[in-house]
């Protein structure tokens, strides 16, 4: 467990997303990365009803996480539970239900460099490929702001200038002990985002 | 009427007939009977036959009336009066009742007669009396006692002799050391080690019997015991594991050797050995199937190892390390196999490795049945405290696999053997050199405290009358390397082969010799001018690196080098640096033409100086260096 | 290293079954219970296994009670272990006891047990769940098999939330003693073991099923 920054890679326009993740997973592999399998983080968005505030419970999974499930609530608040949490879902049924078409997962290669650990990964929000996010993992440490430049150095030479300042949500908790939680949280945001450029994009019918 | 003395009072005894009286005293009466149930009752107790004679012949007073009566009865008493009983009784009980009554007359009248209550007192009891029956109670109780008393002495008596009783005790004996459990007309024990964990798929009932049953064939046996246990003959017999390590001098594997050998102090169980003993035997020979099985199932699955590992028939080959192999072999003895020549091959049976094998077993048995506790008390059972907390603090893929993983039994022994024997080649190679070399000595402490995959040892050298300068290294014995820290705090990892150990050594042993005589000059006050424990210059050797010190004597007239290496011995070289002081006068130098040789520093030979050894060698040589 | 077959896998949840026989003995008389289960029970060589738990029932409910939705209402039960700091939360869904036949030897409800982080209360509360009631469930642990044995006495808080032991107040003069096993849907034999069980410890403890929905009424 380690320190990872996650960050949206955007896709020039012209060309296919695919061709650009090849791209990139090229660029890794010529600076010496080792793939070491594939990784999925999903997402699905629980509505309440008939609760008299409006919330939205946030489901994620992630494959680097197997046993884990991770659920968000709007204020940011993350409990991390046995995968079996999604059983206690189906009693929620009256409460929260899932939204329709709300599944959103990155899904990719993952690659060892050294200490680095490096995740390319596709959006698709429903089918439909949506946008690439890449982490970059530093395993040894677990505060930020102690081996920050570091990986500035080794993102930057990936993705270049997007990985001028740490993640948004990052910056806040540069101090404290890094949580699997907080790649949960920067992976969500770039979820949300994905979400609404899909909802601005499309009118709803 | 004048009021009389003593009242009474007449009435009827019981109105109703006592049916019982309980024990509390409380009388339960019959119930009364109704007018048809009194007539039918009276009419039972007629006896038709009788009174018809006689009432026949019999001219009654009442002829009229009981002709009237007849008519009217003659449906059902033909011939008699019904009532006439009744009449009679009637008629007496009038007369009674009327003498009766004369007799109250003439008491209340007092004329003619005064009754007086009488005080009546009961019988006489006599003290001799009283006492002989008492006695004769006494005696008739003491009686039954001692016959009571008799009887359980007989019975106490039968059970020390009849088997029946034995074997009850047998049974409860057995009872206390194994499971039993009853199925219809048999009792069943179970000597597998289920309920100690164990998973193997071999069950172990066996029957108990009583002997009895056997001897009444006719044979009469004298036996220990009274009761017998069938095991099933699939558990018969004597079993072990045979745990051996062998040189293999060709790389062809050995498969012949797997027949079967028998020490000879194991011989096949007896039938009338002690049941105890018996389901010990099978027990083991139970464990050891298990064990065996395990082991060749795992021989089987393992694909990691280099070189494969062979599992023929009751043997299970692997290579420990190039040209030594580890054969574990399930010696199962039925005694009903053919004699096998014994003395063919001398056993070299590793009571250590087979002791850890059956410990690792157990180890697992006592896995399966031992789970953590959860807390909180409704978490899952049967899941590690770690895996219980993978999910809240989201445990990397990695750190999951970690968990899963279990290393096998084959796995765990191939360890403890490796270590076992890279310990047995590094004692030897330290007690060969301590016996070979004399100068300096080594000297090996081994800890007593090991585990089974790692020891330690510690190797001193010192030269003989120099005990205090002593070079010391550490060497701690892995699985399959040793990683040595030596005297100055460097760490160097050697692999298994023993020669690494060899140069090893005697590499520390030159740095011994160059480190006494440095502090030599240290105590004479010579100057120490350079000291290279591992230089890189001089002569091509086979292996190892010369360890040179090259020193000055306190007068700085005379500069001394010297030079160690393991292949090439050691060598001393002096060189005077004022040429006004004659050399010869040195006894160090033989001649004055080496005076004169190439180089201003002349050998001295090292052999012929007195001493007795390198070190008080050049310590005499300083010594004498240092006045001239 | 494997790709992401080990995720799938774990994310299938196998409904589970809570299989449930309880009574209850007077305080005086545990000690004698404890002897007999630590005989009949396994690692009957160590000491006895202590608990203390910390459980809080959350009802996430609608707003308008009506009794139709009333009976919609979700609980949660969360435990926490006060006497081990690091094992996790868990969040305990309990369902209805399921009616099946009479002959069934013990209760049979559906059960979810999930361990989560320790912020679970707040977080609960957060979407909507309120706090029911709460309490302190202290006693022993037995196990035999799959099957598991607490003998644990109920006290209540006298303040919520607060879990020293000066806050905790017996419910009553006796233990609860249950015996429960937690197996995946269908397997009908544990019934029977258990009962097979709950008999050997005749008279000592009469393990019956109750009917929880009864003693609401």
């Amino acid at each position: 467990m380690g320190v990872s920054c996650v960050y949206m890679y955007p896709v020039p326009e012209g060309r296919s997303g695919a061709h650009v993740v090849e791209v990139l997973q090229k660029q890794v592999e010529t600076i010496g990365g080792v793939k070491m399998g594939s990784f999925v983080v999903d997402c699905e968005s629980y509505l309440s009803i008939m609760l008299s505030v409006s919330k939205t419970l946030q489901i994620l999974h992630n494959t680097e996480y197997p046993a884990s499930c991770f659920a968000v609530l709007d204020s940011g608040a993350t409990l991390v539970a046995d995968t079996l949490f999604n059983g206690l879902l189906s009693h929620l049924k009256a409460y929260y239900q899932a939204r329709k078409g709300s599944k959103i997962e990155s899904k990719g290669n993952r690659y060892q460099l050294a200490d680095f650990v490096i995740k390319i990964g596709s959006v698709t929000l429903s089918g439909s490929f949506k946008g690439i996010l890449v982490e970059v993992e530093y395993c040894p440490s677990v505060i930020a702001s102690e081996c920050w430049n570091l990986m500035k150095e080794l993102l930057q030479s990936l993705i270049g200038n997007i990985a001028e300042s740490p993640p948004p949500s990052l910056k806040m908790k540069m101090d404290e002990i890094y949580t699997p939680a907080m790649t949960m949280l920067q992976y969500l945001e770039h979820f949300n985002n994905f979400r609404k450029a899909a909802a601005v994009s499309q009118p709803p019918r | 009427m004048a009021a009389p003395s003593v009242n009474i009072s007449v009435e009827s005894a019981i109105e109703h007939q006592i049916q019982e009286v309980r024990y509390d005293g409380q009388e339960i009466y019959v119930a009364p009977l109704s007018m048809s149930e009194n007539l039918s009752k009276l009419a039972h107790k007629i006896d038709f036959y009788k009174d018809e004679s006689e009432e026949k012949g019999k001219p009654t007073s009442e002829g009229e009336k009981e002709s009237d009566e007849e008519k009217v009865l003659a449906p059902f008493q033909p011939s008699l009066w019904p009532w006439d009983s009744v009449r009679n009784k009637l008629k007496a009980a009038y007369t009674e009742i009327s003498v009766l009554y004369d007799v109250l007359n003439i008491v209340k009248e007092k004329h003619y007669m005064v009754t007086d209550p009488v005080n009546q007192d009961g019988p006489e009891l006599k003290a001799p009396l009283q006492m002989l029956a008492k006695k004769r109670s006494l005696v008739a109780a003491a009686h039954i006692l001692s016959n009571g008393a008799e009887r359980l002495k007989r019975v106490q008596n039968e059970m020390a002799s009849v088997t029946q009783e034995n074997f009850l005790m047998e049974l409860l004996k057995l009872r206390k050391n194994w499971r039993l459990k009853k199925v219809h007309n048999t009792i069943l024990g179970e000597l597998s080690y289920k309920s100690a964990g164990s998973r193997f798929w071999q069950g172990g009932t066996f029957e108990v019997l009583k002997t009895s049953d056997l001897a009444a064939e006719g044979e009469i046996v004298p036996r220990k015991s009274s009761l017998d246990v069938i095991i099933p003959s699939e558990l018969e017999g004597v079993a072990y594991i045979l745990v051996e390590v062998k040189s293999v001098v060709s790389d062809l594997m050995n498969i012949t050797s797997a027949t079967l050998k028998m020490p000879s102090s194991l011989g096949p169980v007896s039938a009338d050995t002690y049941w105890q003993l018996k389901l010990e035997t099978a027990q083991n020979v139970l464990f050891c199937k298990e064990l065996f099985a395990q082991l060749a199932r795992e021989a089987v699955q393992i694909k990691k190892a280099s070189t494969p590992h062979m599992v023929v028939g009751n043997q299970i080959l692997t290579n420990v390390f190039p040209g030594v192999q580890l054969s574990i072999v399930l010696c199962h003895h039925t005694g009903k196999e053919k004699k096998v020549n014994l003395s063919s091959e001398k056993l070299e049976h590793n009571h250590v490795l087979e002791h850890s094998l059956h410990q690792l077993l157990r180890e697992v048995h006592d896995r399966n049945l031992k789970c953590s506790a959860p807390h909180p008390v409704n978490a899952m059972l049967g899941m590690t405290r770690k895996r219980r907390l993978a999910g809240p603090r989201a445990m990397s893929r990695q750190e999951l696999m970690e968990m899963g993983e279990n290393e096998s039994l084959l796995e765990q022994i191939l360890k403890q053997t490796k270590h076992a024997v890279l310990r047995i080649r590094s004692m030897h190679v330290i007690d060969q050199m301590a016996v070979s070399i004399q100068d300096p000595q080594l000297c090996a402490h081994w800890s007593c405290l090991n585990s089974s995959l790692e020891s330690s040892v510690r190797v001193s050298v010192t030269s003989y009358g120099y005990e205090s300068i002593r070079t010391s290294l550490v060497l701690t014995i892995g699985i399959d390397l040793i990683r040595v820290v030596m005297k100055d705090g460097r760490v160097c990892t050697l692999s298994f082969e023993e020669t690494e150990l060899r140069d090893l050594l005697q590499w520390q042993i030159c740095q011994h010799h160059t480190h006494s005589i440095q502090h030599l000059a240290k105590v004479q006050g010579w100057q120490v001018l350079s000291g290279i424990v591992s230089s890189g210059f001089g002569d091509m050797e086979a292996y190892g690196t010369t360890s040179n010190v090259l020193m000055a004597s306190p007068r700085s007239n005379v500069i001394v080098s010297f030079h160690s290496n393991p292949v090439s011995g050691s060598k001393l070289w002096v060189k005077k640096v004022e040429p006004s002081i004659e050399t010869h006068h040195s006894p160090a130098v033989t001649a004055n033409k080496w005076a004169s040789l190439s180089g201003e520093f002349q050998e001295v030979n090292l052999q012929l100086l007195e001493g007795r050894n390198l070190v008080g060698k050049i310590d005499m040589l300083m010594a004498r260096l240092s006045l001239s | 290293m494997e790709t992401t077959s080990l995720a799938p896998s774990l994310k299938n949840i196998a409904p589970q079954q809570e299989y449930l026989l309880q009574a209850s003995i007077l305080d005086a008389n545990r000690d004698v219970l404890l002897h007999r289960l630590r005989g009949l029970c396994d690692n009957a060589e160590s000491n006895f296994e202590t608990f203390a738990d910390y459980e809080a029932v959350y009802v996430l409910s609608f707003l308008e009670s009506s009794a139709v939705q009333q009976s919609q209402a979700v609980s949660f039960r969360v435990r926490h272990a006060l006497d081990d700091p690091e094992a996790p939360d868990h969040i305990r869904y309990i369902g209805q006891a399921e009616l099946g036949d009479r002959a069934r030897p013990t209760l049979v409800r559906a059960c979810l047990d999930v361990a989560c982080s320790s912020n679970v209360r707040e977080f609960l509360q957060e979407m909507g769940f309120k706090l029911d009631y709460d309490c302190v469930m202290k006693g022993y642990f037995f196990h035999k098999g799959r099957m598991k044995v607490t003998v644990y006495k109920i006290f209540r808080l006298l303040q919520p939330g607060k879990t020293d032991s000066s806050n905790w107040e017996p419910l009553s003069m006796s233990h609860l003693v249950e015996l429960s096993v937690v197996a995946p849907l269908g397997q009908e034999q544990i019934g029977e073991d258990m009962k097979n069980f709950a008999e050997q410890l005749k008279p000592l403890v009469v393990l019956e099923k109750f009917d929880h929905r009864r003693l609401h009424n």
